[in-house]
């Protein structure tokens, strides 16, 4: 029998609130700002006194004379793509927070309302447990966002399409697809490596949801502090807090190092990451002890976690 | 020979210097009903818990051939229990609850669920927490007797709720889920409400297990003697394991002493567990 879809449809039960209504929402907000501003101020309608051109009086002129510009062919899907990612992008500002604090709450509001009890009488083993809690903030709830991302930037680029339809202009220049598509695939890569970087400080995390007898919060963020206090203050060095800094995402300035690229455009910052900018991060991490170390003590903090769990009652 | 469910020999749990369950030697056989009567902190729920591999314990224990304190998860196919009242997750609905059991529970029959649930008021769609005591009880309830296990353990299953729940939560377990194939073990305070579907019974006092016996045979070893004035020498010769005061007349409680022999000392009585547990919680029985 396999248990794990019915575990991760409680996860996901538990935490739909931050796995799907804070993203959603904010997507829906992102794109009523779109829609308001585009129908409400009508500046993308009429760009009146916006150019000093006189002939580009709306989105669909503005369009129409990007395309047929000297670097349109290449330009204008970069910058449509682009201009998406912030239109429809902006659920992932929510993620960290939804992972964080779904982790912190993971194996302590079981035991604070009791209901480990009732989990415990499941044929169930702790470790599968704390695995599919471990799994699906950290692994799951990404998917969920990036869909919302994709969803949006489709709803937004569905609107535009009808505000140019009505304005007459080249409405297929609406739809890079391919280049769309690309960002999604680059994003989702780059997002896996960088939570594998991650990993330690969330496995931590929910290392101290299994521990904490209340305020896992403080738990979880006094340890770090205090050991970074300590040895500012016997060795004046920021050893810890620079490792810290590494893992979250400091890495990357590491791994695009040899990277002296010439950005100007969106074309140019698309080429520089299909150019492969992601297998870059991928080999550096492959090749980086630290990251290795650090998959190592997320390793030892799940099986603590696991520990733990085993003796709550 | 009949099949045992739990096997412990020298099963005992420390705290430090506090002896919550001292070494204790026990084996409950498949369909019986086992209550297990204690004090608050007498090393009930200890030992529940050490049976459940809800927490660890020293000494060899044996459960469906498992060992609770590794094996908990495939242990938990043939046993269940309700530890407490309001274990069930507050957060989710009554469906959601049915959706989990039968996603993780191989032995979990929905369709028996769903008929217990029917003989209640508990509505589907409600989450939890918006459930009255009652209910949660009748929802939990519903649940375990649908999963078809050789053990269920209730400690204090019914802590808190009303007289008529408590008993229509007795009758059903008994009417409807107790057979031969299965063994339940409860754990309460009011012992009367469970005295009469009890197989069996187990005292703990102070971590030590102090009586171990059958109920029929139980009731039938003690004796309680309203004494005929004049005759209290001869009481008192007999060796009563606890004496009192009813009436004003001396009220003697005897334990193995052939009833015939207390009926010329005055009028007899059998003994309830509660006046059996007292007796020998106080006594030197």
């Amino acid at each position: 029998m396999n248990i794990f879809p019915a575990l991760v449809k409680r996860e996901f039960l538990d935490g739909q609130n931050g796995y799907l209504r804070v993203p959603v929402i904010l997507a829906a907000l992102s794109i009523f700002l779109v829609i308001v501003s585009t129908i409400g101020f009508g500046a993308t309608i009429e760009f009146d006194g916006v150019f000093d051109d006189h002939e580009i009086e709306n989105l669909g002129q503005a369009l129409d004379r990007a395309a047929a510009s000297r670097r349109g062919d290449t330009e204008l899907p970069a910058a449509v793509t682009l201009s998406y990612w912030v239109m429809g992008g902006i659920s992932w500002v929510a993620l960290p927070f939804v992972v964080f604090f779904t982790l912190l709450g993971a194996l302590y509001e079981e035991r604070r309302d009791r209901s480990i009890l009732f989990w415990k009488s499941m044929p169930v083993d702790d470790w599968q447990e704390v695995l599919v809690k471990f799994v699906t903030p950290v692994f799951m709830a990404p998917v969920i966002f990036l869909a919302i991302a994709i969803a949006s930037q489709l709803i937004v680029a569905l609107f535009l399409s009808i505000v140019v339809l009505f304005q007459g202009g080249p409405i297929l220049e609406l739809w890079p697809l391919a280049s769309m598509m690309g960002t999604w695939f680059y994003f989702a890569t780059l997002y896996f490596t960088m939570t594998l970087w991650v990993l330690p400080v969330l496995a931590w995390v929910l290392f101290v949801s299994a521990y904490a007898s209340r305020l896992p919060i403080m738990w979880a963020l006094m340890p770090p502090a205090i050991i970074i206090a300590v040895e500012g203050i016997l060795f004046e060095t920021t050893t810890f807090l620079r490792w810290i800094g590494i893992q979250l995402g400091g890495w990357q300035a590491y791994a695009y190092e040899h990277i002296h690229a010439d950005v100007d455009g969106p074309a140019d910052f698309l080429a520089l990451i299909f150019g492969g900018i992601q297998m870059d991060a991928i080999s550096y991490s492959l090749g980086s002890v630290q990251f290795w170390v650090g998959l190592l003590i997320a390793a030892a903090f799940l099986f603590g976690s696991i520990e733990l769990r085993k003796r709550a009652a | 020979m009949t099949e045992t469910v739990i096997e412990a020999r020298g099963l005992s749990k420390t705290y430090g210097d506090f002896h919550a369950l001292r070494p204790s030697t026990f084996s409950v056989p498949l369909g019986r009903i086992l209550g297990v009567i204690g004090a608050n902190g007498a090393g009930k729920t200890t030992m529940l818990n050490a049976v459940l591999g809800l927490s660890s314990s020293e000494g060899e224990l044996s459960v469906m051939g498992c060992d609770p304190s590794t094996e908990r998860g495939k242990l938990m196919q043939d046993v269940c229990f309700i530890a407490d009242v309001a274990t069930l997750p507050k957060w989710m609905k009554v469906g959601e609850v049915l959706d989990y059991v039968e996603g993780v529970h191989p032995r979990f029959d929905r369709t028996k669920a769903m008929e217990f649930l029917g003989r209640t008021n508990v509505p589907l769609d409600r989450k939890v927490r918006a459930l009255s005591k009652g209910m949660t009880v009748q929802l939990h309830l519903a649940v375990v007797m649908s999963i078809d296990a050789k053990l269920l353990v209730l400690d204090e299953p019914t802590l808190g709720l009303d007289i008529i729940f408590r008993k229509q939560f007795y009758a059903a377990l008994l009417e409807e889920y107790f057979d031969e194939n299965r063994t339940v073990i409860v754990t309460t305070h009011q012992v009367e409400e469970i005295e009469h579907i009890l197989s069996d019974v187990m005292f703990i006092k102070d971590g030590e297990i102090v009586l171990e016996a059958e109920m029929d045979e139980l009731t039938q070893q003690f004796i309680e003697v309203m004494v005929t004035p004049g005759k209290e020498e001869e009481a008192q010769k007999l060796g009563p394991i606890s004496k009192g005061v009813t009436f004003g007349k001396t009220t003697c409680i005897y334990k193995n002493i052939d009833r015939e022999k207390l009926a010329e000392l005055g009028e007899t009585r059998r003994l309830g567990l509660a006046d059996i547990f007292v007796a020998t919680m106080t006594g030197e029985g």
